[in-house]
């Protein structure tokens, strides 16, 4: 840790680099996606952007994480080509037939395509509740909104994730 | 807007809804636990989403950690300083200087195992010694050919 109790960019990436890809590419969905996100973060925790809250690291930057991904989502999203739709239905895939059952060893990446789909408020949700590991406090304190929406997100992220999964 | 009453017990009149995902992740105070658990025996279609909901968490609890490219975080670490410095934000700009940055240190290695080292570096044990130390052992046989025989080429004369 330096002088100002913020991690270092080499403790971070030594000691937390494949738990900060992790939650960064199951956010994202996606590898570059994943890798710009990460430096996004590792960024803003060397510039000191972030006020480090003593506890627990991961759920730090799992914050940082997340609300940088939702940030830039936002940006995006008010631009005109890139709005989504309103009715989180609209954007679920359709769901695999019968003859395409979910195989053992293929789950991981289906479940992944599902997350993807899932609109970006759920799957930050349910990727903090659910990858991370965070209490819905926890996840409320650092999305700043309710327990009662942050409950509510995670419950539609995962029917969501079922229905697409079925 | 709590949908139990003040004795813990469902008081919405539908279904559990939300809640069911509250008291898979332990979120409930015991006695709205309670008053759901109560709801679930009697209502067939809070059962059904509480498993739907439940395997949904089982598979994304699930998913593996996921192992950055190769080098990643090594390639960000040499980029890092003069990113800071002109904190352009341009993330694009940042991925292709971390490609510049492994390819200049990809560059520098191939200078200092090849081209950096001119002259032959000492080994270990001495060659010289060695070929002493064999010469020395070999002469104390007393036939010295049929010693060097196992190792040397098969010779024949005068065919």
């Amino acid at each position: 840790m330096s002088g100002s109790g913020i991690p270092t960019w080499e403790e971070v990436a030594r000691d937390h680099g494949r738990f900060l890809y992790t939650v960064a590419y199951r956010l994202t969905g996606n590898s570059n996606d994943a890798q710009d996100l990460v430096q996004e973060v590792l960024l803003k925790v060397r510039r000191g952007l972030e006020t480090y809250r003593p506890g627990s690291l991961e759920g730090w930057l799992s914050r940082i994480t997340t609300n940088t991904f939702l940030d830039e989502t936002r940006r995006q999203r008010r631009r005109p080509v890139d709005l989504l739709p309103e009715d989180p239905d609209r954007v679920v895939p359709p769901s695999p037939g019968a003859d395409v059952a979910l195989a053992a060893e293929a789950l991981p990446d289906h479940v992944q395509e599902a997350l993807r789909a899932l609109p970006e408020e759920y799957r930050a949700a349910v990727v903090m509740c659910d990858v991370v590991g965070l209490s819905y406090q926890e996840i409320s304190d650092s999305l700043d909104v309710p327990v009662g929406t942050v409950r509510s997100r995670i419950h539609r992220g995962r029917a969501l994730l079922r229905k697409t999964l079925a | 807007m709590s949908r139990f009453g003040t004795n813990g017990g469902f008081a919405g009149g539908g279904h559990l809804g939300d809640v069911l995902s509250a008291l898979l992740d332990g979120e409930l105070p015991a006695p709205q636990a309670e008053g759901a658990r109560a709801h679930l025996a009697a209502c067939p279609d809070c059962t059904q989403e509480l498993a739907a909901v439940s395997q949904a968490r089982s598979w994304v609890r699930a998913l593996p950690l996921v192992d950055p490219p190769f080098g990643f975080y090594e390639r960000m670490l040499l980029d890092h300083q003069p990113a800071l410095r002109s904190a352009t934000g341009d993330r694009a700009t940042l991925r292709r200087r971390a490609g510049l940055a492994a390819l200049g240190a990809a560059a520098a290695a191939v200078t200092v195992l090849g081209v950096g080292s001119p002259s032959p570096r000492p080994v270990s044990p001495s060659m010289p010694r060695l070929v002493e130390a064999h010469a020395t052992s070999a002469s104390v046989g007393a036939d010295l050919l049929s010693k060097l025989a196992p190792v040397g080429v098969p010779v024949s004369f005068g065919r």
